[in-house]
């Protein structure tokens, strides 16, 4: 009978592939007494997503910044990168090892799982004082009512990124001269439009892809069609299809277009089959794993790229090695931005981007302070962001920022994705820009945009996570054949068959669930 | 060793020795085990405790112990999914496609192998096959792709140049099933085949030799001899695929498949459609749970084939 037992066990280890690692540190570190005490040197390690350089410029512009940094506060700097793929996964399980590898983290509420690892407890909570006392400046800079929404559980976590211009909202940026050729003399100002932008470009010019897609932006898209075509806002950080929301006129009462908009879902639907039929992207879209859009844009291989805005003000700047503006004197790269039908544009969160300290770390003190360096002090801060003066940048006549001709975009350029707390008060002007469309555009947003209205809502998903779960699968599963147009049968069909899978679901005990929230939030 | 068996042999046996004596009357023999003992206790014992995260709302700051206990709530979301069905019939049927296809290949190869008379082509052929087994799966995944993508595929320039229509795999969930269960076999028919051949080599000369004096021919030879020679071979390795029925195997369905829902209806299994739903919120509880989940089958498949094959032949069982 032992051996029997032995024997079981022995089966049992076999088949027992359990993951069951995770150690039960505890890094929990109250303010303590908030003496600066500056007498240890300590190295402080920040984190980034972003590939890891490997010219050595960064190491070198490094080496510059903490020169500094040990002279003021005695510490330096290193970065810890997170590359891009599989990057949440990665970035979460760094942070889940808890064993003080890093200390400042960047972080953002919207797509980077800022709130959930302040609860999963990967966050250390910054009190008032520890920010009063080590990072004075920040404390300063950011208002009341904008630290009131990197609370949770009315403990501050994040450190927000509040003073910098950007725009996020996603759309298409295109050749605004093809679309001119095409009879579009405003350029693309609808959905409609860039159907007639597309068939064009495939017909006129054989050897473009209209957009080498790689199958991955159906959630954008649909969520820009639900945009262009209704007064929806959403919430931020629920799941990847932010799929919950309220209207612009009606701003607390939450529900979700994927349920209650059909005709429109229907409509979307029969348009993405046209743009497949037309062959704005591969047949085997669902499969590309080889493209490399953004890049092809920018050397005309491509006729548009799907993304946001910041990326947009990037395209549409002629800079080294973006062929289609030599190759072309005319060539010009227009937006078209979801919401631009209805001018519903909503303003970017806050979190955004944020930097946060982590639970483990060894010096949570000096890590404020370093940070409160990167964002404050104007050595530090273009050191990080830009380089060494006169290597990776300098100044024109006119105080913008320029490459010098020294530098080589291969042995010179750095990476330190420092997007976690630009500051606005600092920033140098890039000359390469194309600063006349941009600020226009911005100038457009400015007159139409709401402020990001759920900032200081973080949802209780616990009881209703195994739903959501369920929720992003189907919608995921469903939308990559309807917005690349790849089911089979009818629009409505399969409009219907993903509602009816949504309900199944129990999206709507969801959204009830979130309603209550809301109400106890808001009410 | 020697002294030991030479000490038990002088001295007949009359009462039962208890377990300490055993372990000092064996110690070398448990010595030699004491590499493999060890690799189980650490990565197999040693986390069993853990198992207990699949029953908590994981906090990295109180620990797997410390966090809330939960009950059976990171089970939920498996059965709730509506689709535990399809995913453990897709994982179990293609399991059992390369198990049975998988072991049957490898002994038509093995036994292949053993009739060559040519030495180096038994040897050219042999490395041949064993070395798909060391190509990663993402280049598999890329390799499968580039010969089958319907615009610049392989296949389908040579279909258009030969004035066919275009063939479109990437958009029909039907030839799945059999294109996986290609993939997998040209993957791991040579080291498969090793163990068998290994097997037949193990097969007393002499009785091969007897055979040949009473006329077998060479049908007759692998028929009586090879082929039951290879059986509690077989039926070992049979038992542990089995512990593992409801274990896909990920990385090659989802380099090869990837995300394209158009084909998850025959090629989604347990792992990949996890990985999906857990890993963009990165739940170490839930991910936990379905590990149990798959763990209790498949101990369960192990005791009751084992209990099976023991009812038939005691011989062969594994305990």
């Amino acid at each position: 009978m032992k051996k029997k037992m032995l024997a079981a066990l022995l089966a049992a280890t076999m088949v027992a592939g359990l993951t069951a690692c995770g150690s039960s540190e505890t890094g929990g570190k109250s303010g303590g007494d908030l003496k600066v005490d500056t007498s240890e040197h300590v190295k402080i390690t920040y984190m980034t997503t972003g590939g890891k350089p490997t010219n050595g410029a960064t190491e070198e512009m490094l080496a510059e910044l903490n020169k500094i940094l040990t002279e003021k506060v005695n510490a330096e700097l290193e970065i810890y990168y997170i590359d891009w793929t599989d990057y949440l996964s990665v970035y979460n399980l760094t942070l889940a090892q808890m064993d003080g590898t890093v200390d400042l983290v960047g972080t953002a509420s919207d797509w980077l799982d800022a709130w959930p690892n302040a609860k999963n407890g990967a966050f250390l909570e910054l009190s008032e004082d520890m920010l009063k006392t080590y990072a004075p400046k920040t404390w300063e800079s950011v208002s009341p009512e904008h630290w009131e929404l990197c609370k949770y559980n009315g403990e501050i976590y994040l450190m927000p990124e509040d003073n910098y211009a950007q725009w996020t909202n996603h759309g298409f940026a295109y050749r605004l001269d093809w679309a001119k050729e095409a009879g579009l003399a405003d350029g693309v100002k609808s959905w409609e439009d860039l159907t007639t932008y597309f068939r064009y470009v495939k017909e006129t010019y054989p050897d473009v892809i209209p957009w080498d897609s790689d199958g991955t932006q159906y959630g954008q898209m649909v969520g820009g069609w639900v945009t262009s075509h209704s007064n929806y806002v959403a919430i931020d950080g629920l799941n990847a299809g932010a799929m919950w929301g309220g209207t612009k006129d009606d701003l607390y009462t939450v529900y979700s277009p994927y349920v209650t908009d059909t005709d429109s879902l229907v409509e979307f639907a029969k348009m993405m089959k046209e743009w497949d039929e037309i062959g704005v992207w591969k047949t085997d879209v669902l499969n590309n794993t080889a493209s490399d859009n953004r890049e092809d844009y920018k050397i005309g291989r491509v006729a548009a790229e799907q993304h946001h805005t910041q990326t947009w003000t990037d395209l549409c700047s002629h800079k080294a090695g973006y062929t289609i503006y030599d190759d072309d004197p005319d060539a010009e790269t227009g937006f078209f931005y979801f919401g631009e039908e209805t001018g519903n544009v909503v303003a970017l969160s806050i979190t955004h981007g944020a930097m946060a300290v982590s639970a483990a770390s060894k010096n949570p003190e000096r890590a404020l302070m370093v940070y409160d360096l990167l964002r404050n002090d104007p050595d530090c801060y273009k050191l990080i962001n830009y380089g060494i003066k006169g290597k990776q940048w300098d100044t024109d006549e006119s105080g913008m920022r320029i490459q010098p001709a020294s530098y080589n975009k291969d042995t010179d350029s750095i990476t330190t994705n420092y997007w976690w707390g630009r500051n606005d008060d600092l920033e140098i002007k890039d000359a390469t820009m194309n600063w006349d469309a941009i600020d226009k555009m911005y100038a457009e947003y400015d007159k139409i945009k709401i402020d990001y209205p759920y900032g200081q809502f973080v949802p209780e998903v616990d009881n209703i996570q195994a739903k959501i779960n369920n929720i992003s699968e189907i919608h995921t599963n469903y939308m990559k054949q309807i917005a690349f147009g790849k089911y089979q049968g009818t629009a409505e069909e399969i409009v219907a068959e993903y509602q009816n899978a949504l309900k199944a679901a129990g999206i709507d005990e969801v959204t009830a669930e979130l309603q209550k929230q809301f109400d106890a939030l808001y009410k | 060793m020697s002294r030991g068996t030479k000490a038990a042999a002088l001295k007949p046996q009359t009462r039962k020795m208890t377990f300490w004596q055993k372990v000092y009357k064996y110690r070398v023999l448990l010595l030699m085990c004491l590499p493999a003992i060890l690799f189980f206790l650490a990565f197999s014992y040693a986390p069993m405790p853990g198992i207990y995260v699949a029953f908590v709302k994981y906090n990295y700051r109180d620990g797997i112990f410390g966090s809330k206990f939960v009950g059976l709530r990171n089970f939920e979301f498996l059965f709730t999914s509506g689709k535990l069905l399809e995913l453990t019939r897709n994982t179990i049927l293609y399991n059992l496609a390369f198990i049975i296809l998988g072991n049957v290949l490898a002994i038509f190869v093995a036994i292949l192998l053993n009739e060559i008379r040519c030495k180096w082509f038994k040897k050219v052929s042999q490395t041949m096959m064993f070395l798909p087994y060391f190509i990663s799966q993402v280049l598999v995944g890329v390799l499968v792709y580039n010969l089958l993508n319907y615009d610049y595929g392989f296949v389908n320039s040579i279909l258009v140049n030969l004035g066919l229509e275009r063939w479109g795999p990437y958009s029909d969930a039907s030839v799945w099933p059999v294109l996986l269960v290609i993939i997998h076999l040209w993957q791991q028919t040579g080291y498969n085949s090793v163990v068998y051949f290994a097997a037949i080599m193990g097969i007393d000369a002499e009785i091969i030799e007897a055979a040949r004096v009473d006329g077998a021919n060479g049908w007759q030879k692998i028929r009586y001899i090879i082929l039951p020679g290879l059986k509690p071979t077989f039926v070992i390795l049979l038992l542990f695929a089995l512990g593992g029925i409801v274990k896909g195997n990920f990385g090659l369905f989802y380099n090869v498949v990837g995300k394209n829902p158009l084909l998850y209806p025959t090629t989604d299994i347990i792992e990949t459609y996890v990985y999906r739903a857990c890993m963009t919120d990165f739940n170490f509880a839930t991910a936990s749970a379905v590990g149990l989940y798959q763990s209790v089958i498949g101990f369960c498949t192990v005791m009751v084939c084992n209990f099976i094959v023991k009812k038939i032949d005691p011989d062969y069982s594994l305990f």
